[in-house]
């Protein structure tokens, strides 16, 4: 057995395919996996390591019809999502992964789906709205409800014309310019153009604040709290459970039970912090 | 049970040296009890209340190298500003994983029960699926002689979380003190090869089970994370100099951090390491954008007792406070979590 294989801590070899950028401060990083493979599920993440920087946590956006490659859409925050933006195709990364708790998407076939992302939260979604997209048959209708601040901010604008022909799509923005001629507000002034119903899952993706206020609405709209998913951000180290740098209220670890959670697992107050 | 002397027991912490293992026990080192390596010439403590460390030190220790990589990264700046060579090819990460291994088996000499039971709380932390290669590596085989405590200090509180017990599979050798010297019995087929080596005579008595006298008794209520919760602020928490010793030295904080680490002589040679990290600091819950979801001193110190108690009541089915009473003694301000969140008995 090779080293990576028994030791957990150790990542294997990937190397930058293309470089795409989404938004003034976010690139899509196509990762080729070099030599293995990664079957992942949607929801999962997987820690990326730039040499001699560090490693830093990121939700795969890609299909999971493709193990061969991963997708990582980053924003510009810290250190190594600085170091990011310096990337070009043909560099070499190290991938630990995939880990965490995927989407449950046998108790989302056949249903209604609500996708609510906001900001750089969609990057976390788009593995589930790909798979989505391409089994549409298996499931009833979906909205993606995104939200953003300025329409810079918008990633995956490509994608959002193909997506469009499948599922709904209702964008708003919250400090959208004059000129703007979409929706405007946040994304909760807009749940009264979707069809909520009690059997309905509910995702949800953004940052922690957000992600509270719009899991308190679904709610208080009557959606069942286990059916309302969020996939929560923590500053993983280990991925693995033994650093305990992603605990969250209530005693779990958003490494090894998460990161998607639906919300009758956890206490809404670790959602929001 | 053997009855043996103090100079026989010291003889039997040679005979472990002797038996291939790194033998640790607790040794003055300036004034300062703490658990060291015995080397040639140094002489256990065995008559001691408090450590100033713990077996943590040596099976997780505050910092390990996790593994070396070759990188093609030339860094102009702190590891922000920088370039990726390729010439090496398509792949130039060559990972070396460095193991660490200890040369030798541990060995802990002398240590309390309540000692042995944060080697227990590790056990699970680590030993869960996945379970930590260097964790593993250096707990292999390892072998312990405990010597039971008589008597705790004001910082004390074992009876309270009942730690004072050996847990079952955990101890080679339960040493008691008897007057003027030892008894000694095996609790493994190890500890009974160890101590028939001796050749004293086993009288055959059974030893109850032994709980410390206590200067003052807590009894502890308030452990749901809901009435951690509840509780009014700590108004000792004013004097908190975030100085994070009561995680530094508390036996079980297994919180960590994992870094990359190299020379500005030798920049594409990278140390991938593990340090320790507090929960008290404000930087172990900020996440990318700079949301922190433990701001206050309040929070930090009500995120480290939901840690030790419900969480990992919660996850591991034992709570993670030891009764050693460490980040007490080594708070500069006495910050006592007992009276927060428990009352003196009578």
């Amino acid at each position: 057995m090779k080293a990576e294989e028994l030791n957990p801590y150790i990542p294997r070899s990937a190397s930058v395919a293309s470089v795409k950028n989404e938004s003034l401060e976010s690139k899509t990083l196509k990762l080729r996996l070099i030599n293995w493979t990664a079957p992942f599920r949607p929801g999962q993440f997987v820690q990326l390591l730039l040499p001699g920087v560090g490693e830093a946590p990121f939700c795969i956006a890609s299909t999971p019809s493709d193990p061969k490659h991963l997708e990582l859409t980053i924003m510009r925050r810290g250190i190594v999502t600085n170091a990011v933006q310096y990337l070009r195709p043909g560099d070499a990364v190290g991938v630990r992964g995939p880990l965490g708790k995927p989407f449950p998407l046998d108790r989302f076939e056949d249903k209604d789906i609500l996708i609510v992302a906001t900001g750089i939260g969609i990057a976390a979604l788009r593995s589930l709205i790909l798979h989505i997209v391409e089994n549409r048959e298996r499931f009833r209708e979906v909205t993606l409800l995104y939200g953003a601040r300025f329409p810079e901010d918008l990633v995956y604008r490509d994608d959002l014309k193909s997506w469009a022909e499948k599922i709904k799509i209702i964008i708003t923005l919250s400090k959208a310019s004059p000129e703007w001629t979409g929706l405007r507000g946040r994304v909760t002034d807009h749940l009264n153009d979707v069809k909520l119903s009690r059997e309905m899952a509910a995702v949800i993706c953004g940052s922690p604040a957000v992600m509270e206020s719009i899991a308190g609405e679904l709610i208080n709209r009557g959606i069942p709290k286990a059916n309302i998913y969020v996939s929560l951000e923590r500053h993983m180290k280990c991925g693995i459970g033994k650093c305990a740098r992603c605990l969250i209220m209530g005693g779990l670890l958003v490494c090894r039970d998460g990161p998607v959670f639906s919300v009758d697992e956890i206490d809404m107050k670790a959602i929001g912090g | 049970m053997l009855r043996l002397t103090e100079k026989e027991v010291l003889g039997l912490c040679r005979r472990i040296l002797d038996l291939g293992f790194e033998v640790i026990a607790p040794i003055d080192i300036n004034g300062s009890l703490r658990l060291a390596i015995v080397e040639d010439g140094a002489k256990p403590v065995l008559g001691y209340v408090r450590i100033n460390n713990s077996p943590r030190y040596f099976l997780l220790p505050s910092r390990e190298s996790l593994f070396r990589y070759r990188s093609s990264a030339t860094i102009t700046s702190y590891g922000v500003k920088m370039r990726f060579q390729t010439s090496e090819g398509p792949c130039p990460i060559t990972i070396t994983p460095e193991y660490n291994l200890p040369k030798k088996r541990l060995a802990f000499f002398g240590i309390h029960p309540c000692m042995l039971n944060s080697i227990a709380y590790l056990d699970k932390v680590m030993l869960s699926e996945p379970a930590d290669p260097y964790y593993s590596a250096r707990r292999e085989g390892m072998l312990t002689v405990v010597l039971e405590c008589e008597e705790g200090d004001e910082y004390c509180l074992c009876q309270s979380v009942g730690s004072y017990r050996i847990p079952e599979g955990y101890a080679d050798i339960i040493l008691r003190k008897a007057g003027e010297g030892y008894l000694a019995r095996s609790c493994s087929d190890r500890g009974e090869v160890i101590l028939k080596e001796l050749g004293k005579p086993d009288d055959g008595a059974e030893a109850g089970e032994m709980a410390p006298r206590m200067k003052t008794k807590y009894a502890l209520e308030a452990l749901s994370e809901a009435s951690i919760d509840s509780k009014d602020p700590n108004p000792s928490l004013e004097s908190c100099t975030l100085c994070a010793a009561c995680t530094v030295t508390c036996p079980t904080c297994y919180c960590g951090d994992i870094e990359d680490k190299f020379s500005l002589m030798e920049p594409t040679n990278v140390e991938r390491v593990r340090v320790r990290m507090s929960c008290q600091r404000r930087c172990y819950s900020t996440i990318a954008g700079g949301v922190t979801f433990l701001k206050t001193r309040d929070a930090r110190f009500r995120w480290r007792l939901k840690h030790k108690f419900p969480f990992s009541k919660k996850a591991y089915g034992m709570v993670g406070c030891i009764g050693c009473g460490n980040c007490i003694a080594q708070c500069p301000s006495r910050i006592d979590f007992r009276t927060y969140i428990g009352r003196v008995e009578a």
